[in-house]
Protein backbone atom coordinates (compact mmCIF):
# COMPACT_ATOMS: atom_id res chain seq x y z
CA UNK A 1 0.00 0.00 0.00
CA UNK A 2 1.02 3.39 -0.10
CA UNK A 3 -0.13 6.78 1.21
CA UNK A 4 0.41 10.10 -1.13
CA UNK A 5 2.16 12.01 1.68
CA UNK A 6 1.16 14.88 -0.48
CA UNK A 7 -2.25 14.41 -0.89
CA UNK A 8 -2.77 13.50 2.69
CA UNK A 9 -5.29 15.92 4.51
CA UNK A 10 -4.06 14.42 8.31
CA UNK A 11 -7.67 13.13 9.01
CA UNK A 12 -6.27 10.00 10.22
CA UNK A 13 -9.18 7.57 9.60
CA UNK A 14 -6.70 5.09 8.04
CA UNK A 15 -4.66 4.79 10.89
CA UNK A 16 -7.88 3.80 13.11
CA UNK A 17 -9.05 0.88 10.52
CA UNK A 18 -5.28 -0.79 9.89
CA UNK A 19 -5.59 -4.43 11.16
CA UNK A 20 -1.97 -4.32 12.13
CA UNK A 21 -0.99 -0.98 13.16
CA UNK A 22 0.68 -0.11 10.52
CA UNK A 23 -0.17 3.38 9.78
CA UNK A 24 1.18 6.59 12.19
CA UNK A 25 1.07 9.83 12.08
CA UNK A 26 4.24 11.97 11.18
CA UNK A 27 4.12 15.81 11.32
CA UNK A 28 0.46 15.13 10.42
CA UNK A 29 0.28 13.37 7.80
CA UNK A 30 -0.25 9.67 7.42
CA UNK A 31 2.82 6.94 6.80
CA UNK A 32 2.60 3.58 6.31
CA UNK A 33 6.03 1.23 8.10
CA UNK A 34 6.42 -1.25 5.21
CA UNK A 35 7.52 -3.52 7.56
CA UNK A 36 4.48 -4.18 9.47
CA UNK A 37 2.47 -3.61 6.61
CA UNK A 38 0.85 -6.94 5.44
CA UNK A 39 -0.72 -5.79 2.18
CA UNK A 40 -4.18 -6.45 3.27
CA UNK A 41 -5.76 -3.48 1.61
CA UNK A 42 -8.25 -2.98 4.28
CA UNK A 43 -7.08 0.97 4.63
CA UNK A 44 -7.54 1.20 0.67
CA UNK A 45 -11.36 -0.41 1.16
CA UNK A 46 -12.25 1.15 4.05
CA UNK A 47 -10.99 4.06 5.62
CA UNK A 48 -13.04 6.39 2.89
CA UNK A 49 -10.19 8.66 2.44
CA UNK A 50 -11.08 11.68 1.54
CA UNK A 51 -9.03 13.33 -0.47
CA UNK A 52 -8.11 9.34 -2.54
CA UNK A 53 -4.41 9.53 -0.70
CA UNK A 54 -4.00 5.52 -0.46
CA UNK A 55 -3.39 3.77 -3.75
CA UNK A 56 -2.81 0.26 -4.71
CA UNK A 57 1.31 -0.31 -5.38
CA UNK A 58 2.67 -2.63 -8.10
CA UNK A 59 3.90 -5.25 -5.56
CA UNK A 60 7.04 -6.90 -7.19
CA UNK A 61 8.21 -10.72 -5.22
CA UNK A 62 8.95 -11.62 -2.94
CA UNK A 63 6.30 -8.72 -1.58
CA UNK A 64 3.81 -10.07 -3.35
CA UNK A 65 3.08 -13.09 -1.61
CA UNK A 66 2.03 -11.03 1.34
CA UNK A 67 -1.04 -10.00 -0.80
CA UNK A 68 -3.09 -13.75 -0.75
CA UNK A 69 -2.00 -14.66 3.09
CA UNK A 70 -3.75 -11.03 3.76
CA UNK A 71 -6.19 -9.82 1.25
CA UNK A 72 -9.42 -11.21 1.88
CA UNK A 73 -10.68 -10.02 -1.43
CA UNK A 74 -7.77 -11.77 -3.36
CA UNK A 75 -8.02 -15.32 -4.39
CA UNK A 76 -4.70 -17.79 -3.94
CA UNK A 77 -3.73 -19.19 -7.51
CA UNK A 78 -3.73 -22.72 -5.94
CA UNK A 79 -6.50 -22.91 -3.70
CA UNK A 80 -8.97 -20.98 -6.24
CA UNK A 81 -10.55 -19.88 -2.46
CA UNK A 82 -10.83 -16.43 -1.62
CA UNK A 83 -8.96 -15.84 1.77
CA UNK A 84 -6.02 -17.88 2.72
CA UNK A 85 -7.62 -21.20 3.79
CA UNK A 86 -8.90 -23.91 1.70
CA UNK A 87 -12.44 -26.08 1.59
CA UNK A 88 -11.04 -28.17 4.38
CA UNK A 89 -13.92 -29.91 6.24
CA UNK A 90 -16.74 -26.97 4.90
CA UNK A 91 -17.31 -29.74 1.98
CA UNK A 92 -16.25 -32.99 3.32
CA UNK A 93 -19.64 -34.08 3.20
CA UNK A 94 -18.69 -34.23 -0.83
CA UNK A 95 -15.31 -34.75 -0.72
CA UNK A 96 -14.64 -37.18 2.12
CA UNK A 97 -11.16 -35.23 2.62
CA UNK A 98 -11.46 -36.35 6.15
CA UNK A 99 -12.36 -39.89 7.02
CA UNK A 100 -12.85 -41.86 10.09
CA UNK A 101 -10.20 -42.89 11.41
CA UNK A 102 -8.13 -39.60 10.61
CA UNK A 103 -7.68 -36.17 12.32
CA UNK A 104 -7.48 -32.57 10.31
CA UNK A 105 -5.62 -30.03 12.14
CA UNK A 106 -5.78 -26.02 11.45
CA UNK A 107 -2.98 -24.00 13.03
CA UNK A 108 -3.01 -20.68 12.09
CA UNK A 109 -0.13 -18.11 12.78
CA UNK A 110 -0.51 -14.99 13.66
CA UNK A 111 -4.26 -14.90 14.02
CA UNK A 112 -6.06 -13.15 16.21
CA UNK A 113 -4.77 -9.94 14.82
CA UNK A 114 -1.21 -9.37 15.52
CA UNK A 115 0.57 -10.49 11.94
CA UNK A 116 3.10 -13.49 11.45
CA UNK A 117 6.65 -13.57 9.30
CA UNK A 118 6.12 -16.81 7.09
CA UNK A 119 9.28 -18.17 8.50
CA UNK A 120 7.57 -18.72 11.50
CA UNK A 121 5.56 -21.86 9.70
CA UNK A 122 8.99 -23.80 9.85
CA UNK A 123 8.74 -24.09 13.46
CA UNK A 124 5.94 -26.26 12.49
CA UNK A 125 6.94 -28.37 9.69
CA UNK A 126 9.90 -29.16 10.08
CA UNK A 127 8.76 -31.02 13.17
CA UNK A 128 5.47 -31.85 11.74
CA UNK A 129 7.75 -33.61 8.71
CA UNK A 130 9.53 -35.43 11.07
CA UNK A 131 6.01 -37.05 12.86
CA UNK A 132 4.65 -37.68 9.14
CA UNK A 133 1.03 -35.85 8.39
CA UNK A 134 -0.22 -35.49 4.98
CA UNK A 135 -0.38 -31.35 3.95
CA UNK A 136 -3.34 -30.00 2.32
CA UNK A 137 -2.15 -30.28 -0.88
CA UNK A 138 -4.32 -26.99 -2.05
CA UNK A 139 -2.92 -25.05 0.74
CA UNK A 140 -1.22 -21.47 0.27
CA UNK A 141 1.40 -22.93 2.87
CA UNK A 142 1.88 -25.97 1.45
CA UNK A 143 2.63 -24.08 -1.77
CA UNK A 144 5.62 -22.65 -0.18
CA UNK A 145 7.56 -25.83 1.04
CA UNK A 146 10.21 -26.82 -1.20
CA UNK A 147 10.76 -30.19 0.05
CA UNK A 148 9.78 -33.03 2.26
CA UNK A 149 11.58 -31.86 5.60
CA UNK A 150 8.86 -29.07 6.19
CA UNK A 151 11.31 -25.79 4.83
CA UNK A 152 9.65 -23.32 3.07
CA UNK A 153 11.09 -20.89 0.09
CA UNK A 154 14.21 -19.10 1.22
CA UNK A 155 12.97 -15.78 -0.71
CA UNK A 156 9.89 -15.36 1.25
CA UNK A 157 10.79 -16.01 5.36
CA UNK A 158 11.16 -12.29 5.65
CA UNK A 159 7.62 -11.30 4.62
CA UNK A 160 4.98 -10.21 7.20
CA UNK A 161 1.63 -11.48 6.57
CA UNK A 162 -1.49 -11.08 8.54
CA UNK A 163 -1.95 -15.20 8.85
CA UNK A 164 -0.98 -17.87 7.45
CA UNK A 165 -2.82 -21.14 8.06
CA UNK A 166 -0.76 -24.67 8.40
CA UNK A 167 -3.87 -27.37 7.10
CA UNK A 168 -2.89 -31.35 7.48
CA UNK A 169 -4.37 -34.56 8.27
CA UNK A 170 -3.08 -37.12 10.28
CA UNK A 171 -3.78 -41.01 11.18
CA UNK A 172 -5.82 -40.60 14.43
CA UNK A 173 -2.88 -42.23 16.41
CA UNK A 174 -0.54 -39.10 16.15
CA UNK A 175 -2.44 -36.81 17.93
CA UNK A 176 -0.42 -36.71 21.10
CA UNK A 177 2.40 -35.85 19.03
CA UNK A 178 1.07 -33.27 17.29
CA UNK A 179 -0.12 -31.33 20.44
CA UNK A 180 3.34 -31.58 21.93
CA UNK A 181 4.53 -29.81 19.17
CA UNK A 182 1.88 -27.23 19.87
CA UNK A 183 3.21 -26.95 23.28
CA UNK A 184 7.22 -26.68 22.17
CA UNK A 185 6.36 -24.26 19.72
CA UNK A 186 4.04 -22.34 22.02
CA UNK A 187 7.07 -21.40 24.37
CA UNK A 188 9.17 -20.40 20.58
CA UNK A 189 7.29 -18.20 18.70
CA UNK A 190 7.24 -14.35 18.21
CA UNK A 191 3.50 -14.24 17.65
CA UNK A 192 0.08 -16.09 18.29
CA UNK A 193 -1.54 -18.62 16.41
CA UNK A 194 -5.09 -20.17 17.06
CA UNK A 195 -5.52 -24.17 16.67
CA UNK A 196 -8.50 -26.12 15.25
CA UNK A 197 -9.06 -29.84 15.06
CA UNK A 198 -11.26 -31.35 12.13
CA UNK A 199 -12.73 -35.09 13.07
CA UNK A 200 -15.49 -36.78 10.99
CA UNK A 201 -18.05 -38.02 13.75
CA UNK A 202 -19.48 -41.53 13.77
CA UNK A 203 -23.04 -41.81 15.35
CA UNK A 204 -23.56 -37.99 16.44
CA UNK A 205 -20.78 -38.98 19.13
CA UNK A 206 -18.82 -35.37 19.14
CA UNK A 207 -17.90 -35.92 22.98
CA UNK A 208 -15.28 -38.46 22.04
CA UNK A 209 -12.62 -36.40 19.77
CA UNK A 210 -13.05 -33.59 22.28
CA UNK A 211 -12.72 -35.55 25.28
CA UNK A 212 -9.67 -36.84 24.00
CA UNK A 213 -8.27 -33.72 23.45
CA UNK A 214 -9.41 -32.54 27.12
CA UNK A 215 -7.56 -35.51 28.23
CA UNK A 216 -4.40 -34.49 26.33
CA UNK A 217 -4.57 -31.41 28.50
CA UNK A 218 -5.72 -28.69 25.88
CA UNK A 219 -9.25 -26.78 26.56
CA UNK A 220 -11.60 -27.29 24.14
CA UNK A 221 -14.75 -24.05 23.47
CA UNK A 222 -17.90 -24.37 23.32
CA UNK A 223 -18.43 -23.26 19.99
CA UNK A 224 -17.35 -24.83 17.03
CA UNK A 225 -18.33 -25.26 13.03
CA UNK A 226 -20.20 -28.22 11.93
CA UNK A 227 -21.17 -29.78 8.69
CA UNK A 228 -24.18 -31.20 9.09
CA UNK A 229 -24.11 -33.46 5.80
CA UNK A 230 -26.64 -32.13 3.19
CA UNK A 231 -23.68 -32.00 0.36
CA UNK A 232 -23.39 -34.88 -1.77
CA UNK A 233 -20.97 -35.11 -4.99
CA UNK B 1 -10.36 -19.83 5.20
CA UNK B 2 -11.33 -20.85 8.99
CA UNK B 3 -13.94 -18.45 9.04
CA UNK B 4 -16.03 -18.53 11.86
CA UNK B 5 -14.14 -21.15 14.06
CA UNK B 6 -12.13 -19.07 16.54
CA UNK B 7 -14.92 -16.62 17.99
CA UNK B 8 -14.57 -15.49 21.38
CA UNK B 9 -17.19 -15.20 24.07
CA UNK B 10 -19.12 -17.24 27.03
CA UNK B 11 -21.57 -19.47 25.84
CA UNK B 12 -24.47 -17.14 27.25
CA UNK B 13 -23.43 -14.44 24.27
CA UNK B 14 -22.48 -17.09 22.14
CA UNK B 15 -26.50 -18.32 22.29
CA UNK B 16 -26.87 -15.01 20.04
CA UNK B 17 -24.03 -16.15 17.39
CA UNK B 18 -24.55 -18.57 14.62
CA UNK B 19 -23.17 -18.43 11.28
CA UNK B 20 -24.77 -20.37 8.33
CA UNK B 21 -22.23 -21.10 5.23
CA UNK B 22 -22.93 -22.71 2.22
CA UNK B 23 -20.13 -23.79 -0.39
CA UNK B 24 -19.84 -25.14 -3.38
CA UNK B 25 -17.10 -28.26 -3.44
CA UNK B 26 -14.29 -27.63 -6.22
CA UNK B 27 -14.20 -30.03 -8.63
CA UNK B 28 -17.44 -31.92 -7.48
CA UNK B 29 -20.39 -29.09 -7.51
CA UNK B 30 -19.30 -26.91 -9.70
CA UNK B 31 -18.98 -28.91 -12.88
CA UNK B 32 -22.60 -28.86 -12.82
CA UNK B 33 -24.29 -25.87 -14.71
CA UNK B 34 -27.20 -25.48 -12.06
CA UNK B 35 -24.45 -25.00 -8.94
CA UNK B 36 -24.00 -21.33 -9.34
CA UNK B 37 -27.92 -21.11 -9.35
CA UNK B 38 -28.52 -23.32 -5.84
CA UNK B 39 -25.93 -21.37 -4.16
CA UNK B 40 -27.67 -18.19 -5.34
CA UNK B 41 -31.04 -19.88 -4.47
CA UNK B 42 -29.25 -20.48 -0.67
CA UNK B 43 -28.73 -16.86 -0.65
CA UNK B 44 -32.13 -16.00 -0.98
CA UNK B 45 -33.18 -18.27 1.80
CA UNK B 46 -31.00 -17.23 4.10
CA UNK B 47 -31.66 -13.16 2.92
CA UNK B 48 -35.79 -14.49 3.62
CA UNK B 49 -34.74 -15.21 7.36
CA UNK B 50 -33.64 -11.54 8.87
CA UNK B 51 -30.50 -12.24 9.07
CA UNK B 52 -28.30 -9.91 11.13
CA UNK B 53 -25.72 -9.72 8.31
CA UNK B 54 -25.44 -11.70 5.28
CA UNK B 55 -22.57 -11.62 2.52
CA UNK B 56 -23.09 -8.88 -0.57
CA UNK B 57 -25.28 -10.75 -3.59
CA UNK B 58 -22.02 -9.99 -5.62
CA UNK B 59 -19.91 -12.65 -3.25
CA UNK B 60 -22.73 -15.31 -4.04
CA UNK B 61 -22.64 -14.76 -7.87
CA UNK B 62 -18.52 -15.23 -7.82
CA UNK B 63 -17.13 -16.79 -4.89
CA UNK B 64 -17.75 -20.84 -4.24
CA UNK B 65 -19.43 -19.65 -0.87
CA UNK B 66 -22.52 -17.69 0.79
CA UNK B 67 -22.66 -16.55 4.63
CA UNK B 68 -24.96 -15.10 6.64
CA UNK B 69 -24.88 -14.49 10.58
CA UNK B 70 -28.35 -14.98 13.12
CA UNK B 71 -28.44 -14.17 16.45
CA UNK B 72 -30.76 -16.98 17.40
CA UNK B 73 -30.84 -20.46 16.84
CA UNK B 74 -34.71 -20.65 16.18
CA UNK B 75 -33.70 -19.32 12.78
CA UNK B 76 -31.09 -21.41 12.05
CA UNK B 77 -33.02 -24.67 12.72
CA UNK B 78 -35.94 -23.49 10.35
CA UNK B 79 -33.38 -22.48 7.56
CA UNK B 80 -32.23 -26.17 8.39
CA UNK B 81 -35.59 -27.77 7.97
CA UNK B 82 -35.82 -25.59 4.53
CA UNK B 83 -32.98 -26.42 2.94
CA UNK B 84 -32.81 -30.37 3.98
CA UNK B 85 -36.23 -30.23 1.95
CA UNK B 86 -34.95 -28.46 -0.95
CA UNK B 87 -32.22 -31.14 -1.27
CA UNK B 88 -29.83 -29.15 -2.95
CA UNK B 89 -26.94 -31.16 -2.49
CA UNK B 90 -24.66 -28.51 -1.48
CA UNK B 91 -22.60 -28.28 2.08
CA UNK B 92 -23.84 -26.66 4.74
CA UNK B 93 -21.82 -25.56 7.59
CA UNK B 94 -23.57 -24.10 10.72
CA UNK B 95 -21.66 -22.22 13.10
CA UNK B 96 -21.88 -21.58 16.65
CA UNK B 97 -22.57 -23.36 20.22
CA UNK B 98 -21.82 -27.14 19.79
CA UNK B 99 -24.93 -27.98 22.04
CA UNK B 100 -27.50 -25.69 20.28
CA UNK B 101 -26.29 -26.73 17.02
CA UNK B 102 -26.52 -31.14 18.12
CA UNK B 103 -29.48 -30.34 19.55
CA UNK B 104 -31.50 -28.84 16.38
CA UNK B 105 -29.48 -31.05 13.97
CA UNK B 106 -30.95 -34.03 15.73
CA UNK B 107 -34.75 -32.11 15.43
CA UNK B 108 -34.91 -31.99 12.22
CA UNK B 109 -33.66 -35.62 11.40
CA UNK B 110 -30.11 -34.61 10.21
CA UNK B 111 -26.83 -35.33 11.77
CA UNK B 112 -22.94 -34.38 12.67
CA UNK B 113 -20.92 -35.08 9.75
CA UNK B 114 -17.85 -33.67 10.63
CA UNK B 115 -16.59 -30.98 13.29
CA UNK B 116 -14.16 -28.46 13.10
CA UNK B 117 -13.59 -27.14 16.84
CA UNK B 118 -11.15 -24.48 18.25
CA UNK B 119 -8.82 -25.30 21.69
CA UNK B 120 -9.72 -22.67 23.82
CA UNK B 121 -6.91 -20.84 24.25
CA UNK B 122 -4.40 -18.40 21.80
CA UNK B 123 -1.06 -19.69 21.72
CA UNK B 124 2.10 -18.12 21.76
CA UNK B 125 2.59 -14.67 22.83
CA UNK B 126 -0.59 -13.85 24.51
CA UNK B 127 0.30 -10.87 25.84
CA UNK B 128 0.22 -8.77 22.40
CA UNK B 129 -3.52 -9.12 22.58
CA UNK B 130 -5.99 -6.85 22.95
CA UNK B 131 -8.15 -7.65 26.35
CA UNK B 132 -10.56 -10.33 26.33
CA UNK B 133 -13.93 -7.92 25.07
CA UNK B 134 -12.29 -6.68 22.33
CA UNK B 135 -11.30 -10.05 21.24
CA UNK B 136 -14.94 -11.24 21.41
CA UNK B 137 -15.48 -8.18 18.71
CA UNK B 138 -12.27 -8.09 16.31
CA UNK B 139 -12.79 -12.81 16.01
CA UNK B 140 -16.33 -11.99 14.79
CA UNK B 141 -14.36 -11.27 11.47
CA UNK B 142 -12.91 -14.43 10.53
CA UNK B 143 -10.42 -12.77 8.25
CA UNK B 144 -9.30 -10.31 11.12
CA UNK B 145 -9.62 -6.93 8.97
CA UNK B 146 -11.57 -5.32 11.69
CA UNK B 147 -8.55 -3.75 13.99
CA UNK B 148 -8.87 -2.89 17.71
CA UNK B 149 -8.17 0.62 18.14
CA UNK B 150 -10.67 0.95 15.86
CA UNK B 151 -13.10 -0.66 18.63
CA UNK B 152 -10.86 1.73 21.05
CA UNK B 153 -11.41 5.28 18.84
CA UNK B 154 -15.41 4.40 18.27
CA UNK B 155 -15.89 3.78 22.42
CA UNK B 156 -14.15 7.23 22.74
CA UNK B 157 -16.34 9.14 20.31
CA UNK B 158 -19.36 7.25 22.51
CA UNK B 159 -18.42 8.11 25.73
CA UNK B 160 -18.15 11.94 24.36
CA UNK B 161 -21.58 11.37 22.97
CA UNK B 162 -20.37 11.92 19.32
CA UNK B 163 -21.11 8.48 18.03
CA UNK B 164 -23.93 6.06 18.85
CA UNK B 165 -22.85 1.95 19.62
CA UNK B 166 -25.57 1.36 16.99
CA UNK B 167 -23.46 3.32 14.57
CA UNK B 168 -20.11 2.43 16.05
CA UNK B 169 -20.80 -1.17 15.34
CA UNK B 170 -22.21 -0.56 11.72
CA UNK B 171 -18.82 1.17 10.92
CA UNK B 172 -17.08 -2.17 12.59
CA UNK B 173 -18.88 -4.53 10.40
CA UNK B 174 -18.20 -2.74 7.13
CA UNK B 175 -14.76 -4.35 6.77
CA UNK B 176 -15.71 -8.10 7.08
CA UNK B 177 -16.78 -8.58 3.61
CA UNK B 178 -17.79 -12.36 4.03
CA UNK B 179 -21.43 -10.88 5.86
CA UNK B 180 -19.94 -13.10 9.27
CA UNK B 181 -19.48 -9.66 11.67
CA UNK B 182 -22.26 -10.30 13.86
CA UNK B 183 -23.61 -6.36 14.39
CA UNK B 184 -26.09 -6.82 16.76
CA UNK B 185 -23.37 -8.90 19.16
CA UNK B 186 -21.32 -6.14 18.37
CA UNK B 187 -23.71 -3.87 19.96
CA UNK B 188 -24.04 -5.61 23.00
CA UNK B 189 -20.75 -5.79 23.64
CA UNK B 190 -19.96 -2.06 22.52
CA UNK B 191 -23.10 -1.41 25.46
CA UNK B 192 -20.81 -3.62 28.32
CA UNK B 193 -17.43 -1.65 27.08
CA UNK B 194 -18.90 1.82 27.72
CA UNK B 195 -19.70 1.31 31.14
CA UNK B 196 -16.21 0.03 31.76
Amino acid sequence: MDIKTDVCNGCGQCVIVCPVQAIRMVDNKAVIDEELCVECSVCYRDANCPVNAIRMKRLKWPRVIRVPFSNVIATHKVTGVPGRGTEEMKTNDVTNRFNIGEIGVSIELGRPGIGTHLENIELFTTRLSKIGVTYEEKSPVTALMVDDKGHINEEIKEQRVLSAIIEFKIPDKKLPQILEVIRKVDKEIDTVFSVGIVSRIKDNNTKEIMNRVSQLGFQVRPNAKINIGLGRP
Amino acid sequence: MTHSLHRKGIEKDLKKDYVVLAMLAAGFNDKYDDSRQKLIKIGEILKNHNPVNIMPEIGWRTSPTVTATFNNIKTVKKIIRILKKEDLGLSIVISGLISEIEKVVKEVDLGVHTIHFSLGNTFGRRELLPQEKILEITTMCGHHTVSSQSITHYLELIKQGKLTVEKAAKKLTKPCVCGIFNTSRAIQILNTLVKD
